[in-house]
């Protein structure tokens, strides 16, 4: 089958292309885009077979890279598959999934490997890339085989939530995976500072009494693995950067050529520890009285104009208090960490968005805050949550969508996904303005845990296009057209096409 | 009546406090009388859900619930379903179906009673949750300060002690500033947490880390319970130290005047955060705190489920 993507507002990062067209997708690649200049131009006859798909007011996009999910199989199927996983995926936007190794058993030696990659081979809606273990059984003793497992497919090493605290065994893998020009996935969090944590120690764990665990926690260890990686020369990336101190050390390192990557994830973006206080929270502000003073400090943010029908403020005050669906690991971490790392994503300290996608089952979650699980189910609310900072001036979406495609195939140390005419076509199509309302029992997850249960989300995923087919298309779009190109309220950068 | 629940006092209101202390002394009248039962409750049937041990806080409550008429039945975790891995969920479901009216809870989780309350039709009473908050124990406080003292706006009230890993706490001081006190948390910065996370918390109250100088013209004087483990958590050096520096000892109960009161929520470590000297002072009121905690759940009793 062949595509024609019609009246789109495509962005290409890996280009620097941002304009409205048309997209041709023949045998599995993009073979032509159609600008603005062109349109109207007659293009000759179609190919034979080539479906029109109306697009007019959406972006088109190339296909979103996820650098951080748990896809559960093999060993945890109660709470994801590779089947479910990537049919999640591919509704959130996401064609290619970095599949975390904290399976069971744990993805630590090429056998394994082999093995979750023929599953995906078999059942994978989207590409899945795998990840190795760092050590053994995600123990943080004995390196694993990394020579093997890249062999076997492995982009990339990381101990999956859990830190190596012994420096001495960190600084031999990064050594190790040098060789390779592979990263070490860091998992930041020096346990030992909050035994038993729950959430974020601050003034909303001081008041809930819940254990906490501080910041500095995930500081210490990115410090010492900057050194490390500075020692080594070796390719670290941060998983989950969640704190403002954090974003400070991999801003300074960067800029003295340290070889480190970060990424962060939609709701550490979006989401801070006051939505463990649920209806206890403090109301949202009304919009009129957010828009100049509302936790900014920052001067270009909140450059938000009221004729573009902003969406309500996420509400803490749906949830019960201590609801575990905000139970995640690292922490929702304070207003504070939350501002600086939309600003460490708007000046390039952090390459990409990952989903952080931890799913759980209801047994895991549907009990006691500090016994619950930690882990959200994200892949589907991913963009939703982060094109809420686009609608509130704090991101730009073309930078938004770089971060959900250039900058984590960087990190990959891959192409960048792109429409280039002969690349494969992943594909993306959105639609930034839709409005829709979080529900839990439609999640194409096993693992219905989300804090965002019932929030309004402005931004949805239309259609997504793997290797050049529909992989998932919602209700009918772009089966009709809406006669002529619409332009998308919320862009700017389009202007209005007639 | 619009509470359904009371699991903390975060969100109550001081005209609230002095309805439940006003229908307090209601109940205090009828636990003086020859019969001490009133049929308020009659035909209803509360559960005492203990998934902690405790002494002192179930009698309480059960006590309060006979002099009401309920029925009352007790829940432990020893011995239960708990331990065959029953969830805190399908335990709650299941005691409804059996028939419960009202829950009591005490819980080792901080936030389990909010739990408890989303799978439960009827009123719950928070008994107590991991450090979170300790409502009964904490209006219990707030009644006898003001037997004693009159009032309670306008009094300076020092907590000292685990202040951390405290629930009463962090009760006491909704309740406390809510109804125009000041209070002063006194311990060494291990048992307090950042300073600042509790000015941020709950502004308005003050923090000190030195005892005597937090006592100078006390009203009320709280001591928290020490736990032994927080020694071998590395919290404290030692129990000797602590007991010199934030106990309440024969030389600083002289040095206290005669009308400040002391106070614990017990059950206490006497001879390290007090001494029986001052467990025993003419001004300590710590048996009055136990008398009072029965009226005070019967209040609440009456309330939620009259």
């Amino acid at each position: 089958m062949n595509y024609l993507i019609r009246n789109g507002s495509i962005i290409d990062p890996a280009r620097r292309v941002a304009t409205v067209g048309d997209v041709l997708v023949v045998d599995g690649k993009v073979e032509r885009l159609i600008d603005m200049a062109e349109m109207g131009v007659d293009l000759g006859p179609l190919p034979e077979g080539t479906e029109v798909i109306h697009a007019g007011g959406c972006v088109v996009a190339p296909g979103f890279t996820d650098l951080h999910a748990e896809l559960g199989e093999p060993g945890y199927e109660q709470r994801e598959t590779i089947a479910t996983g990537t049919r999640a995926a591919v509704q959130g936007g996401f064609t290619m999934v970095c599949a975390m190794p904290n399976t069971n058993p744990v993805l630590d030696c090429a056998a394994v490997a082999h093995q979750v990659a023929a599953i995906a081979q078999r059942e994978a809606q989207g590409h899945v890339a795998l990840i190795g273990a760092i050590t053994q059984g995600r123990e943080g003793k004995i390196l694993t085989e990394m020579i093997e497992l890249a062999e076997a497919g492995c982009i990339a090493f990381s101990d999956a939530g859990r830190t190596i605290l012994d420096a001495g065994v960190m600084r031999n893998a990064l050594a190790y995976a040098a060789a390779l020009n592979l990263p070490v996935m860091s998992h930041c969090e020096d346990s030992r500072l909050g035994l038993n944590w729950a959430m974020h120690e601050g003034a909303v764990s001081m008041r809930l009494g819940l254990p906490g665990l501080p910041a500095a926690a995930e500081e210490i260890i990115i410090a010492r693995d900057i050194a490390l990686a500075e020692d080594t020369r070796a390719h670290l990336h941060i998983c989950q950067v969640s704190t403002a101190a954090g974003v400070a050390l991999i801003r300074a390192a960067k800029e003295r050529g340290v070889h480190v990557t970060a990424q962060v994830s939609p709701y550490h973006l979006t989401l801070s520890d006051t939505w463990v206080l649920g209806t206890l929270a403090p109301p949202p502000l009304p919009l009129s009285a957010a828009t100049p003073t509302h936790r900014g400090k920052g001067k270009n943010r909140r450059n938000t104009a009221p004729e573009l029908g902003l969406p309500s403020w996420l509400n803490p005050n749906l949830l019960p208090p201590y609801d575990s669906s905000t139970r995640v690991r690292p922490p929702l971490r304070s207003e504070q960490d939350v501002e600086a790392l939309i600003a460490g994503l708007n000046d390039g300290t952090i390459d990409a968005i990952a989903s952080g996608h931890a799913p759980r089952t209801r047994v895991e979650k549907e009990c006691e805050y500090g016994v619950a699980a930690p882990g959200i189910s994200s892949l589907e609310t991913a963009l939703g949550l982060v094109l809420t900072l686009v609608h509130r001036g704090e991101m730009d979406l073309v930078n938004t969508v770089a971060r959900l495609t250039e900058g984590p195939a960087q990190v990959m140390g891959r192409s960048p996904a792109t429409l280039r005419p002969g690349s494969r076509a992943d594909i993306v199509i959105f639609d930034p303005d839709r409005m829709w309302t979080v529900e839990r029992s439609q999640l194409a997850s096993l693992s219905k845990s989300t804090p965002l249960q019932g929030q309004q989300l402005k931004g949805q995923v239309m259609l997504t296009m793997v290797s050049g087919q529909v992989a998932f298309r919602r209700g009918e779009f772009g089966m009709h057209g809406r006669g002529g190109p619409q332009s998308s309220k919320i862009t700017g950068i389009f202007g209005n096409v007639e | 009546m619009s509470r359904r629940h009371m699991i903390d006092l975060d969100q109550i209101s001081a005209e609230e406090i002095e309805e439940i202390l006003v229908t307090t002394d209601s109940m205090k009248e009828v636990l003086s009388r020859e019969i001490k039962q009133v049929p308020a409750l009659r035909g209803r049937t509360v559960v005492n859900m203990f998934f902690e041990e405790s002494t002192r806080t179930r009698i309480s409550f059960e006590l309060a619930a006979r002099a009401l008429s309920a029925n009352i039945v007790n829940f432990t975790a020893r011995g239960s379903s708990v331990e065959k891995g029953e969830s805190l969920i399908d335990t709650v479901r299941t005691l409804q179906a059996l028939g419960a009216d009202m829950v009591v809870i005490r819980h080792s989780q901080s936030g389990a009673p909010y739990l408890v309350a989303q799978h439960f039709h009827g009123p719950v009473i928070n008994a107590g949750d991991g450090r979170h908050a300790h409502p009964s124990q904490a209006l219990l406080d707030l009644f006898t300060i003001r037997e004693r003292l009159g009032q309670l706006a306008g009094l300076k009230v020092v907590i000292v002690g685990d202040i951390l890993h405290s629930r009463v706490a962090r009760s006491d001081i909704w309740g406390l500033t809510r109804m125009g006190a000041h209070v002063t948390l006194c311990a060494p910065p291990t048992l307090l947490g950042p300073s600042h996370y509790w000015l941020a918390t709950w502004p308005g109250i003050s923090i000190s880390h030195r005892l005597d100088a937090a006592l100078e013209g006390a009203d009320v004087v709280m001591a928290l319970r020490i736990q032994k483990e927080r020694m071998q958590g590395g919290l404290l050096p030692s129990l000797r130290e602590y007991s010199r520096h934030y106990g309440l000892t024969p030389e600083r109960l002289a040095r206290l005047g005669e009308h400040t009161l002391i106070m614990h929520p017990g059950p206490m470590n006497e001879g390290v955060e007090i001494s029986p000297e001052a467990a025993t002072a003419p001004n300590s009121v710590i048996e009055a705190q136990v008398t009072n905690g029965v009226a005070v759940r019967m209040a609440l009793l009456y309330r939620l489920g009259g």
